[in-house]
């Protein structure tokens, strides 16, 4: 599922810190309630990916590169 | 009832009353235990304008509900108090057995308040509890007291909390230590305990921990202490103790030279872990449960101090007491020095933090010989250090000067602004054994934001970026992203301390040590969560388990916030921001780097939720956490803290 332009994807690539503004981000696009916003920034990287996958917004295959590659293999993958 | 005691113990030293009372389930699933029921006590018992040595000042002693039981090292013990130190909020954590024995006697927290007419004891024999005469005690070493206590009692196995000479003469870092040697070393609440004329704490409990479902806790306990076997950290730890760190700090440039004037030194392997282990170390030694051991025993076998022994030291013990001071030729000087602070029961940092202070001073022509009464302060000056540590501790001639702590040391001086440079503090705690310019930006970055005082490794012991790198993939799991492995880079570091701030708080609640949830990431959440249901028999999910310690840290950062203390104190000392890093061996890795705090300051704040101008948690943040009563607290001082009148106070200590 395509959440995000390819030119969005390269902005959060580029970012050094940027577990923030992707929460703010998937929760303006209804991606992610409140609820889950504030669990994954209490849980982590792999809380995000564990829900996204959870809800179809990205595949096994693509969950399990994210969790090897980290978030720009995430970003990219949002952007598809 | 499963995991927890259920009780706290109160003494009021003043009147000798002694009670018990009960703690509901609704505050022990709030606060878990540990650091968060001590936290809450200390929030709501000790208002900001409470003189520290105030009778009626509190001084907690919490254990959690996994304490005593089979987890990993599950003896931990917090005590908290008001600071004499920084006069804000101020904690410490212990190892040792004496948690555990706490907990076998019935008891998660004890709070301690008033003041005894002459010195005591108290003496907890399960539900028996007395207060006991203890002038014959007073002016003892604690391994002296420790074994008068047990002939006393008539048990050799019972677990014992005492001060030393420091603590009774209130020096405002003075400290505790469990079983002697086992110290919780910071933010002065030795001085505290001095104050109301306590000499210690002696337990004996015969009790246990029921646990509710023991076959899913032994599945825990078993596949932890399986994992731990392999665990690199783990294994450095029982080989070399903390010590393992120096050869370490030396290469990455954060080996404290001189007050943090350099990062590095050619003769640190003196005192490594490798050289300490082939010439005095006696025997390791382990806290309750553990399965790091990451305890050293000393015993010095040549030179002027052969014969001398002590529990310890640790990185952060040896390193204040030694290179910060210039002492690096003589490691045995080292060793000594660290028995004299452990003997006296004196936070080790912050008496080589007050000495290596003066001795800059000295250097820099702001004190002479005049102020110091005859004393040399030359850098690495083993026989002035060796006369001084006594003296500070017995508060005598320059001494006592000192054991009011560097930055009041420096106004009593009237050495101004240029004097306060060099006491190397944030909110009047000074910095441990480590430059931020080496060990890195995160950890820099909590050293600003430490809710004991600034300065503070084990606020958020951001290991992530320490001995992240021994573990392909946990950076990606936790923060994802491997970058932030890498200590002297900005990357990720604002969340990074975030989580790891949070994480350590709960850990700190459960009191199991550290070391085996940073450093070594053996025990990661996921696993605490476990092993605390499997004793409480709850359902405590991640989240909330997080949650709890960011109430925790927003509660003490909030205690600060009464103090006036937000925005403008979240500083590093400016040494690190403003000089950079020279060479002090050529295989050093950091030379020429400044700290760079502002880059990473404004995106914490956001992780935060703290208002940008005051720095103090939104009243959004404090609602979500259940915190409403505070966020009521803070309300009017909003503006306060803005107003002209507040922004022309610089403060150093509270």
């Amino acid at each position: 599922m395509s959440i995000m332009t390819k030119a969005q994807a390269k902005n959060f690539a580029e970012m050094d810190d940027f577990m923030l503004e992707l929460c703010d981000f998937l929760k303006s696009k209804n991606v992610i309630d409140a609820t889950t916003h504030r669990s994954i920034l209490l849980k982590g990287f792999s809380r995000m990916v564990a829900y996204l996958q959870e809800k179809k917004v990205i595949s096994a295959k693509e969950a399990k590169e994210a969790m090897e590659k980290g978030f720009t293999s995430l970003v990219y993958a949002l952007a598809k | 009832m499963n995991g927890w005691a259920g009780q706290r113990l109160r003494v009021d030293l003043s009147s000798g009353k002694i009670t018990k009372e009960p703690l509901s389930y609704e505050y022990r699933r709030k606060w878990i235990g540990g650091r968060g029921f001590n936290s809450d006590i200390i929030y709501n018992e000790v208002p900001p304008n409470m003189d520290p040595f105030d009778p009626n000042a509190r001084v907690c002693f919490g254990v959690g509900p996994v304490s005593g039981t089979a987890a990993p090292s599950t003896g931990r013990v917090t005590v908290t108090c008001k600071s004499p130190l920084t006069g804000g909020f101020g904690d410490s954590n212990m190892g040792g057995h004496w948690g555990a024995e706490l907990k076998y006697a019935g008891y998660d927290q004890i709070v301690v308040q008033g003041r005894a007419k002459n010195p005591v004891y108290l003496w907890i024999d399960d539900d028996k509890v007395e207060i006991r005469d203890a002038r014959h005690l007073w002016g003892k070493f604690p391994r002296e007291a420790d074994q008068m206590i047990k002939e006393e009692v008539g048990d050799e196995d019972i677990h014992i909390v005492l001060i030393g000479p420091a603590g009774e003469n209130m020096v405002r870092f003075a400290c505790t230590f469990n079983d002697v040697w086992r110290a919780a070393g910071r933010t002065g609440h030795g001085g505290v305990i001095g104050s109301k004329n306590l000499k210690g704490i002696a337990v004996r409990g015969s009790g246990t921990v029921k646990i509710a479902n023991p076959k899913a806790m032994m599945d825990v306990c078993n596949r932890l202490r399986q994992t731990f076997k392999p665990d690199p950290m783990k294994i450095g730890l029982y080989e070399f103790g903390s010590l393992c760190l120096i050869n370490v700090a030396n290469r990455d440039g954060w080996f404290p030279w001189r007050n943090f004037q350099g990062g590095a030194h050619p003769l640190a392997s003196n005192m490594a872990g490798e050289t300490h282990a082939k010439t005095v170390l006696k025997h390791r030694e382990g806290c309750f449960s553990c399965p790091i051991c990451c305890g050293r025993f000393t015993h010095i076998k040549e030179g002027k101090w052969a014969g001398e022994e002590f529990g310890g030291p640790e990185y952060e013990h040896a390193v204040p007491t030694g290179p910060r001071i210039g002492i690096i030729e003589d490691a045995n000087d080292i060793w000594h020095n660290a028995r004299l602070t452990n003997d006296y029961g004196m936070d080790a940092i912050e008496t080589g933090g007050v000495i290596s202070a003066a001795m800059e001073w000295y250097e820099k022509g702001l004190i002479t010989t005049k102020e110091t009464g005859g004393l040399e302060l030359e850098w690495g000056n083993a026989e002035v250090v060796d006369k001084l540590i006594p003296m500070i501790a017995t508060r005598k001639g320059f001494g006592a000067i000192l054991a009011e702590g560097g930055d009041r040391a420096a106004d009593k001086l009237g050495l101004g602004d240029k004097g306060h440079y060099y006491t190397i503090t944030t909110r009047g705690m000074t910095l441990p054994g480590d430059d931020p310019r080496g060990l890195g930006f995160g950890y820099g970055l909590s050293f600003a934001m430490g809710t004991r005082g600034g300065c503070d490794h084990l606020r958020s012991l951001c290991c992530l970026e320490l001995s992240g790198a021994l573990y392909p993939g946990l950076n990606t799991k936790i923060l994802g992203d491997e970058r932030p492995n890498k200590p002297v880079t900005t990357v990720g570091k604002p969340y990074m301390v975030f989580y790891e701030e949070n994480q350590k708080a709960t850990t700190d609640c459960l009191q199991v040590c550290c070391f085996t949830t940073h450093w070594s990431y053996a025990v990661l959440t996921p696993d605490q969560v476990e092993y605390l249901n499997a004793v409480t028999g709850l359902d405590f999910t991640e989240e909330e388990f997080q949650e709890i310690g960011e109430r925790v840290y927003n509660l003490e950062r909030a205690y600060w916030a009464r103090q006036m203390s937000g925005a403008r104190e979240d500083l590093v000392p400016e040494r690190f921001t403003t000089e950079p890093m020279p060479q002090g061996v050529d295989y050093q890795t950091n030379v020429g780097v400044v700290f760079p705090l502002s880059e990473m300051l404004k995106k914490y704040y956001k992780y935060r939720d703290y208002e940008p101008g005051t720095g103090f948690p939104s009243e959004r943040k404090l609602k979500q956490l259940g915190l409403d009563y505070v966020a009521k607290d803070l309300a009017p001082l909003r503006a306060k803290y803005m107003s002209e009148a507040e922004k022309k106070k610089k403060k150093y200590y509270y």
